[in-house]
């Protein structure tokens, strides 16, 4: 909305305003023109996500196993999900997973930028090359590789060997699945990574100068100037990847090929979701479980930026 | 940045991956079309055939196939295939539309879900016409019959086995079992397998095997020995919760003392197992994994046993129809789905391409066109079945609906029991309660 008004106002600075009746006529084209343009987009939206989204928030509510058509079961489902040890676990799993990956790949971030800020020669190859594993972790290919290192005589497994510890495959190892998810996350720190740099050219040299001048040490001009300054970036990102961690689904169903195994231990909510939908053909659990996903992801975002005037700060802003 | 900037892109952002969530999920079963050469008939026309399988599998339906369209010129099928689990959720979806293949391989297990909604084709008026099971066992068709209509037929029969190495128990010194060995001789056997401390080449420790209480159908046959018929022809089940608990109670000291093939290595191997990489003596399977087994595991020397003799003092085993065809119900050439489903079932050609690779042939002409050449996978195969047939002595038990998924929920609790994350008592709650939700 913001960005509208700045262009017709910009745009009227530079030409003699037009007759009233022109000018209304002239805006209203382009608003045709604007939807015109917006057609393709509006269709995807309406015939892809909105009527499938209607769709699946009335199967919620019903009992379908695609062979016979939708039963009406009011809340039934919603309640059952309250009563099943798998619903806790995925979700119990998927809680630990965003509450642990999340800051982990963040602090990882931010760590890879700062040092990547600072101008030395060939720092455009540096960040291409630290961005890199962003452009391919999600991918299939990536989760089969991943599975490969971390299994009995797998290179982990070797490593671990060299350094004297036993902890054979990661794979098969219900307590150690956890923390191989986390790493994989948190390797493809490139994308908050990128957003970090961008968010810390901005912090004005002067601060850090006058800091230094008062006798500040590094850590105290971080937590000082740097955090504080980087809050709306952190803010940003720590939203973006706190969404995207709830949505972990390829590389788990590739890991424990689509069981959520070993013994539940990567039973992540999408999967688990996929699993009551495409496995057991209850497409009523499955859409009622994406609705409370919906509702928990909303909730959380709503939290956020509730609780981000108390800690993000915008340059230009009076206390 | 300024504050607008990110708080708008931030939103937006939630919202799109928010969405994206919900849409998500599913593999694509496009197909994989393979116009094999149409005629130039005066009515041409295009039918669809799907099935489950490997690679192997795949080339040998594309070499049949060949044939067919040689002989009907003016048929031209399109092939398509995926692995099994995929395979019934791209069913599943065009079961949703009515867009159903006009032939699919089928299994048992899924028969009751499909046809009770009236999606599979009754092919009863075909046969006789275009499709002749002279050469087939009766029982079995009848096999494929549900509420009086044929909605399948079965390609083969498989019945279960054990499959040794013979090479791995020379190592260790332990004798494979008699061929009366009961259930407790079993576990004798893998626990004096797993004590002989021997190792494979690469250092890894050998067992006898594996916990044989993981799979369900293994629990049915045992059932079926203790005279238990597990599913009433209602959809309810003739077993409880004591006759489970006394099956998983079976290998408890085994599972306790570590002495069968460690859950952890089996899950890393997958989709390969113990027995496959030569690191367990023995397995239970169904007769037709012969030729998989030989080609995973390299082991050219692969012996088969019936399985064991149950309380009762018999092995009451029972052939399960296996590969059905069926056609979708809203199929437009019922026809020539019938012409194909005929092909494939009773060509003697078709019978010699395939071998026992599906199981034994159901059809005469089928099993009397293999080549049975001394010692071969085939032929291995064949004479198991025809050496069991005098224990054969039980029908098979006939899947309720969501079959399927009890099946899975099953091998899932069997999994949390080997880890050790469930109880016996526990698997058996869950089990049960999951089960009433599925067959409901």
């Amino acid at each position: 909305m913001s960005l509208t008004r700045e262009v017709t106002g910009s745009g009227g600075l530079s030409t003699v305003p037009p007759p009233a009746v022109t000018r209304r006529r002239r805006r209203a084209a382009e608003t045709r023109a604007g939807y015109a343009f917006l057609t393709p987009w509006l269709l995807g939206f309406f015939a892809l996500t909105a009527g499938p989204m209607l769709a699946s928030l009335y199967l919620a509510f019903t009992n379908y196993n695609l062979f016979s058509s939708p039963e009406w079961i009011g809340l039934d489902n919603f309640r059952l999900m309250f009563d099943d040890p798998r619903f806790i676990q995925s979700a119990k799993v998927t809680g630990i997973y965003v509450l642990v990956g999340t800051p982990v790949k963040l602090a990882a971030a931010l760590a890879v930028a700062m040092l990547l800020n600072n101008t030395r020669r060939g720092q455009g190859l540096y960040r291409s090359v630290f961005y890199a594993p962003s452009l391919i972790g999600a991918s299939v290919s990536i989760a089969i590789v991943w599975k490969a290192m971390f299994i009995d005589q797998g290179i982990v497994d070797r490593i671990g060997q060299q350094l004297g510890i036993s902890w054979g495959g990661w794979v098969g190892n219900p307590s150690m699945t956890m923390p191989m998810f986390v790493l994989l996350t948190v390797w493809q720190f490139g994308a908050p990574m990128v957003i970090f740099l961008a968010g810390l050219k901005q912090v004005p040299a002067e601060l850090y100068e006058a800091a230094a001048v008062d006798g500040a040490g590094p850590v105290r001009k971080f937590l000082k100037i740097t955090l504080p300054m980087l809050s709306p970036v952190l803010f940003f990102n720590l939203l973006l990847e706190t969404i995207h961690s709830f949505q972990i689904f390829a590389s788990a169903f590739i890991i424990s090929g689509g069981t959520g195994g070993p013994a539940g231990s990567t039973l992540f909510y999408t999967l688990y979701l996929y699993q009551r939908g495409f496995v057991d053909f209850r497409m009523g659990y499955a859409s009622a479980m994406a609705w409370v996903l919906v509702l928990v992801v909303g909730i959380i975002t709503f939290v956020f930026f509730k609780t981000s005037k108390s800690w993000v700060h915008y340059s230009g802003e009076t206390k | 940045m300024n504050r607008f900037t990110l708080k708008a892109v931030g939103l937006a952002a939630a919202a799109a991956l928010t969405l994206t969530a919900c849409a998500g999920g599913g593999d694509d079963p496009a197909a994989e079309p393979d116009p094999t050469t149409g005629g130039d008939d005066t009515t041409p026309v295009t039918i669809t055939f799907t099935w489950w399988g490997n690679d192997d599998r795949a080339s040998r339906y594309e070499e049949s196939l060949a044939l067919f369209t040689e002989e009907y010129p003016h048929i031209t099928v399109q092939t398509s295939f995926q692995d099994f689990p995929n395979y019934w959720t791209a069913r599943a979806t065009e079961a949703a539309s009515r867009s159903l293949p006009d032939v699919m391989q089928f299994d048992l297990s899924y028969l009751r879900e499909y046809s009770e909604n009236g999606h599979l084709a009754d092919l009863s008026t075909h046969i006789g016409n275009e499709i002749d099971l002279s050469g087939f066992d009766d029982a079995l068709v009848q096999s494929g019959v549900l509420e009086g209509q044929q909605v399948g037929i079965p390609t083969s029969t498989n019945t279960l086995a054990l499959f040794y190495n013979p090479g791995l128990l020379e190592q260790t010194g332990v004798e494979a079992p008699a061929e009366d060995y009961t259930w407790e001789d079993y576990n004798e056997f893998l626990a004096a397998v797993s004590d002989a401390g021997e190792t494979t080449p690469d250092g890894q420790a050998i067992y006898g095997g594996a916990d044989y209480t993981n799979t369900f159908w293994f629990f049915l046959q045992w059932l079926v020995q203790e005279g238990v018929t597990p599913f009433n022809d209602d959809g309810t089940f003739g077993f409880d919760e004591s006759h489970m608990s006394d099956f998983l109670a079976l290998t408890t000291d085994l599972r306790e003392a570590g002495q069968v093939y460690p859950v952890d290595r089996g899950i890393q191997l997958l989709p390969l197992g113990g027995f496959t990489v030569n690191e367990s003596a023995s397995e239970f399977s169904w007769d037709n994994f012969l030729a998989g087994y030989t080609a995973d595991s390299g082991t050219e020397d692969i012996q088969m046993l019936p399985v064991p003799t149950g309380s009762g003092g018999d092995k009451a085993m029972f052939f399960k129809p296996s590969m059905l065809l069926s056609s979708g119900a809203n199929t437009e050439h019922p026809e020539a789905a019938a012409t194909l489903i005929d092909f494939l079932l009773t060509d003697p050609e078709v019978g010699a391409i395939f071998g026992t690779s599906k199981g034994v042939p159901a059809d005469q002409a089928q099993r009397d066109a293999m080549v049975l050449e001394e010692g071969s996978i085939d032929a291995t195969v064949v004479e198991y079945e025809d050496a069991v047939a005098e224990h054969v002595t039980e029908p098979v038990p006939v899947p309720v609906k969501g079959f399927g998924s009890i099946e899975a929920e099953y091998k899932r609790l069997a999994e949390e029991l080997a880890y050790g994350t469930v109880t016996i008592e526990q698997f058996v709650d869950s089990w049960f309660a999951e089960a009433a939700m599925m067959t409901q």
